[in-house]
């Protein structure tokens, strides 16, 4: 018991728990700040459900890639040099790495920057490049970016989320850390904050990217659906939600799956002969496709 | 989704694709574009809307002589580009004019 004691403590004191006031400069500082790993010791499941979820590597993008690249290389936002990023450079980090909004520098944006040209860049060795990668893949949604930093949306009434404190679906006094509950974590609107609703207008150059929680809201709900995003994407599994969050496309069997079984299609044929006019018929074959699906969003969408 | 109609010896006699999916532009052009930071705004949607169903009709003129032929619908989910996809549906039904 004692032992236990002693470990509870010293995972405590070796949490970040994030919202420093002191804004990371590095990648690596940014990594720590929101250092995750410390919750796998209590919560392995979920953990390794998290772990091959897109939010483990949300600026790779499917398939091992570097999705990141074209935004430095080809884009309005594009920079001949990675001196001259910002963390304006990336309005991706919105959604993809929410936590560099508020708690870094600039000095980031050009480090992530700086890897990515070495990862694309063919004069560089494979292991120079795979080390570019390796740092990029250190930006990830932790748990402490849903559990804390994006936990409350109503600030002005509620404040803003506290350091040192997990948030959950419930309050939870004793355990390893402190647990208050957040009243949206279970609803739809807790996703929306980044699976979006239409042009992100607050830029300099307005970017159109997820659009999932505007397709709920305007063509979900308005068609009597109920059911949050959670509900179907983080059904319990072992009595826990399933924090894969699927789908997972790196996974082409388990998306095919999911998508067999929420997409269905009809498909009625008939072959006859149409006249066209007296004498002249026309052998045809008419196919009728009917799509329907289960799915509270538009498909696709993200 | 691909719709293919062939003899019964193999020849494809027709071969038609829809699209899913919402398409945008930078509204600076009129050119669709792929990737958020190249996109602004959507200017067409023809994605699968929950609770409405997307119907197609394909109607395929047989050449002479051609009375069956076997039909197939593919639905596929693209995975960021063409190549990477995973079929969803497939149904063949072969179709005949004789009665």
């Amino acid at each position: 018991m004692k032992f236990l004691s002693l470990a509870l403590a010293l995972v405590l004191l070796t949490m970040p728990f994030a919202a420093s006031a002191e804004k990371a400069k590095t990648i690596d500082e940014l990594a720590k700040m929101f250092d995750s790993s410390q919750c796998k010791s209590c919560h392995a499941e979920i953990y390794a459900q998290w772990e091959k979820s897109h939010h483990a590597r949300p600026l790779m993008g499917v398939a091992g890639g570097l999705m990141m690249t074209p935004v430095v290389k080809a884009s309005a936002f594009k920079v001949n040099n990675p001196k001259e990023a910002t963390l304006k450079t990336f309005p991706c980090f919105k959604c993809h790495l929410p936590q560099a909004v508020a708690h870094a520098e600039d000095s980031v944006a050009q480090e992530l920057t700086e890897a990515l040209f070495v990862a694309s860049d063919e004069k560089k060795s494979e292991a120079e490049k795979a080390a570019a990668k390796a740092k990029v893949a250190k930006l990830q949604i932790t748990c402490l970016v849903c559990h804390n930093e994006k936990a409350i949306t109503h600030r002005l009434v509620e404040g803003k989320p506290e350091p040192g404190v997990i948030y959950g679906t419930k309050n939870i006094d004793a355990g390893a850390h402190k647990v208050k509950k957040s009243v949206i974590m279970t609803q739809a609107i807790f996703c929306g904050q980044c699976h979006g609703t239409g042009p992100n207008f607050e830029f300099d150059y307005p970017v159109q990217c997820a659009t999932l929680y505007g397709s709920y809201q305007h063509n979900y709900l308005s068609n009597g659906g109920f059911e949050s995003c959670q509900e179907c994407h983080m059904k319990k599994v072992n009595g826990k939600a399933d924090h894969l969050i699927g789908p997972n496309f790196d996974d082409k069997t388990q998306t095919a799956e999911l998508l067999t079984k929420s997409i269905h299609l009809d498909v009625q044929t008939l072959g006859y002969q149409w006249l066209r006019k007296a004498g002249d018929l026309r052998p045809m074959v008419v196919v009728n496709t009917k799509i329907n699906h289960d799915a509270g969003h538009r498909i696709p969408d993200g | 989704m691909e719709v293919t109609a062939k003899t019964l010896d193999g020849k494809e006699l027709f071969k038609e694709e829809k699209h899913y999916h919402t398409q945008a532009t930078n509204c600076l052009n009129e050119k669709m574009a792929y990737g958020a930071q190249n996109k602004t705004s959507y200017v067409r949607d023809t994605s699968l809307q929950p609770y409405k169903s997307k119907n197609e009709t394909f109607e395929i003129k047989l050449p002479e002589g051609v009375r069956t032929v076997d039909v197939t619908v593919e639905l596929n989910y693209e995975i960021q580009v063409p190549d990477n996809k995973v079929l969803i549906q497939k149904v063949t039904k072969r179709v005949t004019l004789d009665r």
